[in-house]
């Protein structure tokens, strides 16, 4: 058991599952809203990927644009589907759930439907070379995936914190109704947000499509580890999702080097249930101040 | 100043002087008071010729009384609520049912049952597989509704414990050649014990932390279903369960047998919702929906024992249907941990509105329709489903079956918008202002001066302040003098008077300050040389605060 090759694959599964978490993660905390359709943007922004690499060019940066740009669109879809015309109705997140599950099942049928079941893969983005880290041989689209996803999130994170935008976003992560009071539109924020997780979830789409491939289904298991990371780290947390995600990556890559393959998500959904039952709100999720559901 | 009845003034002062005939001269045309009283009393608000429809028909008789004595066993239910009442207008007696929804169920009860008789023989197989599908669907999303509805856990995995009964009793009939019957209730066993494992976390989590550990666990029974080799990882399921259907049926009466038994199953969901939601458990947790926990803990209701007692109730009867499920199908296939099976039953849920049992059996009828009858359009049937479920949840608040709550809110909302435009409020008193007053006659007074002031308005015109400049005292025509009254007949406090600065010379218009002591205020910065002008400018002054007013 190459134990090297194991943590390298682990750290960038984590790599590309935690942008998702922090994706899902944000639209809770400053929406208000389970995103459900993270995997049919998930999906879609790989076709993106796909047709902008046979119809322009398949040249890495425009790949990896045409993914996050397609992405940012498929979460302005979701906003204006799912958000815009029920934020402010009664029982919103129940509603919202649903409306975002409706969407999920409409717009993966409707890939099948136009793409047909067949899965593409996306050209490789990295080149195919081997570095050695300390005696570790690191493919290069795992070296390229992880660093990418890692200075993409340092500069999403640091326009967070810097920028008006960011700080709008952050207000409302705080308390919705006074930053509304304050005269931040919710609608706008809704849509900045919605954007700016949707091509994180784009993001993610191309660089695991170095690995596996791009399928209408694709997305669902993506957003399934995305979410359970999301619930370790605490919803609403962003270095929350970056512990959650080194956390599930680090059990992944112990169950299936000691146990085997077939038991890495039984063992998750126990370390899961057991981080859940001793703190309900997830690793930093704050219990008091957390958002009112 | 269209009413220009009267063009003719009588002297008033010739009543004195009854032996000679009125004196009359012609006079400035005026408009009646009266036109102004009609106006502002007038009804003004918009009426159709329909009046209000009647919600309820009443049945004519007595008996009101004969219908509560009856009961069904073995509850103390009444077979139909019925109202006796004694109608005052037709001076009869007329009965009401309160509740209609025996009565629906009861037809549809029989329509199922006749169902099988008018379904067309091109296809038959189709058709009577989907009924018998939407049989065990909607006991499924029965038991899922108890749980989301009642229990208000948002549960995804109630499939999770279906397919792992399934799973479960599958296997152990291959493994010890268990006859069918034994099935269910293994697999009751079997969902108890899985109700209990994820039931657990439901006690610590809220809401969507819940539905997204859910969401996992069926994630996790689905990868886990598909690589063991023990589960049928190669044959893409597990089957071999023995089926409750006799060996010597033929093709049809088989479909039809498993239709029935299907509906009875769907009849056991029923009253297993029944006996939960419309007894004690439902009667706690009504008490305690969510955001008011506290104040239901408070008053001494344990509520999270009630969730989790509904939980596993419905988790039992889940592994019961999953039981049946294996024996139905001859086994269990990894479609039923399929992410899609979770939203195509979410969406059976939503669309018939959350916490109704209806709800669960009519949105179950609407989307296995779609999705087992309709299935020529390939995909298109899921985004027909997803466009139906998107539609109900951007638009209805609670499902089809609430409609007609949602309607009449609205209705009542409009109603109330429109009795809010209609109340004048100008120049009267505010509510609140109108509720804290001593003395309530000035709320009379200020409407009647609100009048008197519209009516005045409509008074002033060019040939009335023609006149007035003209003769400012003596007798005037009836516009005039009506305004002169209203004019003299204010209260002191700044009043406008005349004050003399010097004799035939000064004149200046001040405003009495009402109160002893206190000087009058200078106006304006002016000297008038006659009385008469003094008089005129006071007068325009005057006119001038009654039309701004």
């Amino acid at each position: 058991m190459n134990w090297s090759f194991v943590l390298s694959n682990a750290i960038t599964l984590a790599c590309i599952y935690g942008t998702l978490a922090i994706g899902i993660s944000l639209t809770w905390s400053s929406l208000g809203l389970v995103n459900m359709a993270f995997g049919f943007i998930f999906a879609f922004s790989g076709y993106g990927a796909w047709l902008a690499s046979v119809n322009i060019a398949p040249q890495p940066a425009v790949v990896m644009a045409a993914g996050v740009l397609t992405g940012a669109l498929g979460g302005l879809i979701v906003c204006l589907l799912a958000f815009i015309p029920i934020h402010d109705k009664p029982n919103f997140p129940l509603r919202a759930l649903i409306a975002t599950l409706a969407i999920s099942l409409i717009g993966n049928q409707a890939l099948l439907w136009y793409f047909g079941p067949r899965a593409k893969s996306l050209p490789r983005l990295f080149g195919s070379w081997n570095a050695d880290i300390f005696g570790v041989v690191v493919t290069s689209d795992k070296l390229g995936a992880s660093l990418s996803a890692v200075v993409l999130l340092t500069l999403i994170l640091l326009w967070m914190r810097s920028s008006r935008r960011g700080l709008e976003i952050r207000a409302m992560m705080m308390n919705p109704h006074a930053a509304s009071i304050v005269g931040i539109g919710v609608r706008r924020t809704g849509f900045y947000v919605m954007a700016l997780t949707g091509s994180l979830a784009g993001l993610a789409s191309v660089l695991l499509a170095q690995t596996y491939y791009v399928a209408p289904f694709s997305g669902i298991t993506p957003m399934v580890k995305g979410l359970s990371i999301a619930l370790v780290g605490g919803l609403g947390s962003v270095p929350g999702a970056v512990i959650g995600a080194v956390i599930i990556g680090l059990n992944e890559a112990l169950t299936s080097t000691l146990l085997g393959g077939q038991y890495v998500l039984m063992t998750q959904f126990l370390l899961i249930i057991l981080v859940l039952l001793v703190r309900p709100r997830g690793i930093a999720g704050l219990l008091d101040k957390a958002r009112e559901a | 100043m269209s009413d220009a009845v009267e063009q003719v003034w009588i002297d008033p002062t010739d009543c004195h002087y009854p032996e000679y005939r009125a004196r009359e001269a012609p006079t400035n045309p005026y408009l009646s008071h009266q036109v102004t009283w009609n106006e502002t009393r007038a009804f003004k608000p918009r009426m159709h010729l329909v009046g209000r429809l009647r919600y309820y028909y009443k049945w004519p008789g007595h008996g009101g009384r004969l219908w509560w004595r009856k009961r069904y066993w073995p509850t103390r239910r009444r077979l139909l609520q019925i109202r006796g009442e004694y109608n005052p207008k037709t001076m009869r007696r007329e009965k009401t049912i309160v509740d209609k929804r025996p009565i629906w169920w009861t037809l549809a009860f029989i329509a199922l049952v006749l169902a099988p008789a008018v379904v067309p023989a091109a296809g038959w197989n189709t058709v009577m597989s989907a009924a018998a599908v939407f049989g065990i669907y909607s006991a499924i999303n029965l038991c899922w509704m108890l749980i989301i509805g009642t229990a208000g856990i948002f549960s995804l995995a109630s499939y999770a414990v279906v397919g792992a009964a399934a799973y479960g009793t599958t296997y152990l009939a291959i493994q010890f050649g268990l006859p069918f019957w034994l099935l269910p209730l293994l697999g009751a066993l079997i969902g108890f014990a899985f109700g209990l494992i994820i039931g657990l976390p439901a006690m610590r989590l809220d809401g969507f932390y819940y539905a997204l550990l859910t969401l996992g666990v069926v994630e996790l029974c689905r990868v886990y279903v598909v690589q063991s080799r023990e589960f049928g990882s190669a044959t893409g399921g597990l089957y071999g369960a023995p089926s409750y259907l006799p060996a010597s049926l033929g093709q049809m009466p088989r479909l039809l047998f498993s239709y029935y038994a299907a509906l009875a199953l769907m009849v056991f969901a029923l009253f297993v919702y029944r006996f939960i939601d419309g007894k004690r458990l439902g009667r706690v947790l009504r008490m305690a929906p969510e955001k008011r926990e506290a104040f239901a803990q408070a008053c001494g209701v344990d509520f999270i024992r009630a969730r989790i007692m509904v939980f596993l109730i419905s988790s039992t009867a889940l592994g019961f249907i999953g039981g049946f499920y294996a024996t139905h199908f001859g086994g269990a296939s990894p479609n039923l941990f399929s992410f899609d099976t979770v939203l195509l039953s979410l969406a059976m849920l939503v669309i018939g509105g959350i916490g109704r049992s209806e709800g669960a059996v009519a949105g179950t009828v609407i989307v296995v329709f779609i999705d087992r009858v309709l299935i020529d359009l390939g995909p298109l049937r899921y985004m027909l489903i997803g466009a139906i479920m998107l539609g109900v949840v951007l638009f209805l608040r609670e499902g089809l079956f609430g409609i007609k709550r949602q309607f009449r809110t609205w209705r009542d909302k409009k109603k109330s918008e429109r009795r809010a435009t209609r109340a004048e409020k100008g120049g009267e008193m505010l509510p609140e202002e109108a509720t804290e007053t001593e003395d309530k006659d000035q709320i009379f007074f200020r409407r009647f001066d609100k009048m008197q002031r519209d009516f005045l308005k409509r008074l002033v015109t060019d040939t009335v302040i023609e006149e007035h400049r003209t003769r400012p005292l003596g007798q005037h025509s009836e516009a005039l003098e009506r305004l002169l009254i209203y004019f003299r007949r204010q209260g002191q406090i700044d009043k406008y008077a005349i004050m003399v600065l010097e004799e035939f010379r000064a004149y200046r218009i001040v405003a009495l300050s009402g109160h002893r002591g206190t000087a009058p205020r200078v106006v304006e910065d002016r000297n008038y040389a006659t009385p008469d002008e003094a008089y005129h400018a006071l007068f325009l002054r005057r006119v001038q605060d009654l039309l701004e007013s």
